[in-house]
């Protein structure tokens, strides 16, 4: 299944403006969006969630996998990526 | 249904007066936000459930329907780092409406060049969902908007 790895590096974590940005974006994508943390700590979460992102409460320089399946998969799981890395 | 409560005393403003566009333009979700009033107060839980999240400056709280309300005390408050607020709950414990889980003081905030305001958000929820939003003075455990 397409994944990307991706180091969130905004001071604040995956939280406020990226995770309201995170998951608007992925509520657009027709396919289910699944987050994890890279090191396999906790169950992953439905990326279209903005509860279940507040909830994994990632931090700065943690790593986590986002999953997608389906068409245009990989242009979806680039601009998630992207918005997850961005500082 | 559900009440969401209001979380502060204070006077309650539309989330389009809340000065961060991710609050005002609805992208974090629906809701409302209270002007607080100013000096020492306790931030309380909006409704029943348990703390899935608590960060001294904001904190979520999700009630039996799964349902998950976030409280955000003041604007670019995470900077603060915790500094001026004091817990009064433990993530993971479980609160009624109305419970006290965080003190602080607005005034401190806004005196350190924030806006106190604090947006209450209806997590997952559709613009549509969040009705009777009410305006003006409200005490904190008074109504703020109803979630259906």
């Amino acid at each position: 299944m397409p994944e990307r790895r991706v180091t969130v590096v905004a001071e604040v974590g995956l939280h406020a403006r990226p995770a309201a940005t995170f998951v608007r974006a992925a509520t657009k994508a027709p396919m289910d969006i699944s987050v994890a943390r890279a090191s396999g700590d906790g169950a992953p979460i439905n990326g279209k969630s903005i509860l279940q992102i507040l909830a994994l409460d990632v931090k700065q320089d943690e790593t986590i996998v986002i999953t997608a399946e389906g068409e245009g998969a990989d242009a979806v799981l680039d601009e998630l990526a992207g918005i997850a890395g961005s500082p | 249904m559900k009440a969401v409560l209001a979380p502060v005393e204070g006077a309650a403003v539309g989330l389009a007066a809340v000065p961060d566009p991710v609050f005002s333009a609805g992208m974090v979700g629906p809701g409302a936000a209270i002007d607080p009033l100013r000096g020492p107060g306790k931030a309380v839980a909006p409704i029943a459930g348990k703390i899935m999240k608590l960060h001294p400056h904001a904190y979520v709280i999700v009630g039996d329907d799964g349902k998950g309300v976030l409280v955000h005390l003041g604007i670019d408050t995470v900077q603060l780092k915790g500094e001026g607020f004091q817990l009064l709950a433990a993530e993971g414990d479980r609160v009624s409406a109305g419970q006290p889980v965080v003190a602080w003081d607005p005034s401190e905030i806004e005196a350190g060049g924030r806006s106190p305001v604090c947006p209450v958000i209806a997590l997952d929820a559709t613009a549509a969902s969040v009705r009777d939003v009410v305006a003006g003075r409200v005490r904190a455990g008074d109504e703020l908007f109803r979630w259906i």
